[in-house]
């Protein structure tokens, strides 16, 4: 199958969330089903005199924001079925309870590969996560393989 | 661990053996809004219907548990964890015992940061899971 595909999409914007909370009791549920019990995400006292001054989320929260299924109602798919290859995530600043963060999100990049099982098109994309400040939070690359 | 300077190439992170439960799975699924949309995370019969052995973690969830692998590392180190890069290899299937470690593989002074691999393994030592991270750490 030929990739073909509008160049255009590459790197533009094709979404930008309304800002969701971070509550705190969420990043407690979420600490809650990893096993997480380190109290500087879930103790306002121990966050205190942590290295943050208050309560953080663990970094990986970053990625729960958007799980992906959803990019594809804007950017092509190239198969009929993808599924989620990996992630590659930069934390740049901690996400603290209260923070409004909006993510927006663009195609990196599109590309075929051949392996052992045959022909895999990767769709990359990126989203970055900003807090009300406009702070960036986080860079998420997502790695999506379909199978065309 | 401690600081920059006491760490070592080939220094071990974990392993931490953890038995995640299909239960756990499914909560971390709810929690996270991905059981309406996916029930390969929350159902057996959903997710074999889908090709898959049975039910299966969130990718999400094993980087999670990656992370936490490095940020339990860093205890409270004056040092944070800046970047993971995960490969889903393998469906991960909760009511086993998955073996969560790694390693360091570089340490670079100039910027103060350590690489590691990290990787989630099964009973059968596969690697289900692997990954890279980036540790910095301040003076």
């Amino acid at each position: 199958m030929a990739l073909e595909f509008d160049p255009a999409i590459i790197n533009k914007t094709f979404e930008v969330t309304d800002p969701v909370e971070v509550k705190a009791d969420k990043i407690k549920r979420y600490c809650e089903a990893l096993g997480e019990t380190n109290p500087i995400y879930t103790d306002e006292e121990a966050a205190k005199k942590g290295p943050y001054g208050g309560i953080v989320a663990p970094p990986s929260f970053a990625v729960t924001f958007r799980n992906g299924r959803h990019f594809f109602e804007n950017v092509p798919r190239f198969g009929r079925r993808g599924f989620d290859a990996g992630k590659d995530v930069e934390f740049v600043s901690p996400i603290r309870a209260g923070d409004q963060v909006t993510l927006s999100s663009h195609v990196k990049e599109i590309y075929e590969k051949t392996g052992r099982t045959g022909t895999m098109v990767f769709v990359v994309i990126r989203s970055t996560l900003k807090n009300q400040k406009g702070d960036v939070l986080a860079h998420i690359d997502h790695r999506f393989m379909n199978r065309p | 661990m401690s600081s920059f300077e006491e760490i070592n190439i080939g220094d071990t992170l974990g392993p931490l053996e953890l038995f995640v439960s299909k239960d756990q799975c499914r909560n971390y699924a709810k929690i996270m809004g991905m059981g309406e949309i996916a029930g390969r995370f929350t159902d057996d019969a959903a997710a074999r219907k889908e090709g898959l052995p049975g039910m299966i973690l969130p990718g999400n969830m094993s980087l999670g548990l990656l992370s936490k692998l490095v940020t339990d590392w860093i205890g409270s180190s004056n040092a944070a964890l800046t970047r993971i890069s995960t490969t889903y290899r393998v469906p991960v299937q909760p009511d086993h015992t998955l073996t969560i470690q790694g390693f360091i593989t570089n340490k670079n002074p100039a910027d103060r940061t350590a690489e590691v691999d990290v990787w989630i393994e099964n009973e059968e030592a596969e690697r289900l899971v692997t990954g890279t991270a980036t540790v910095a750490f301040r003076k």
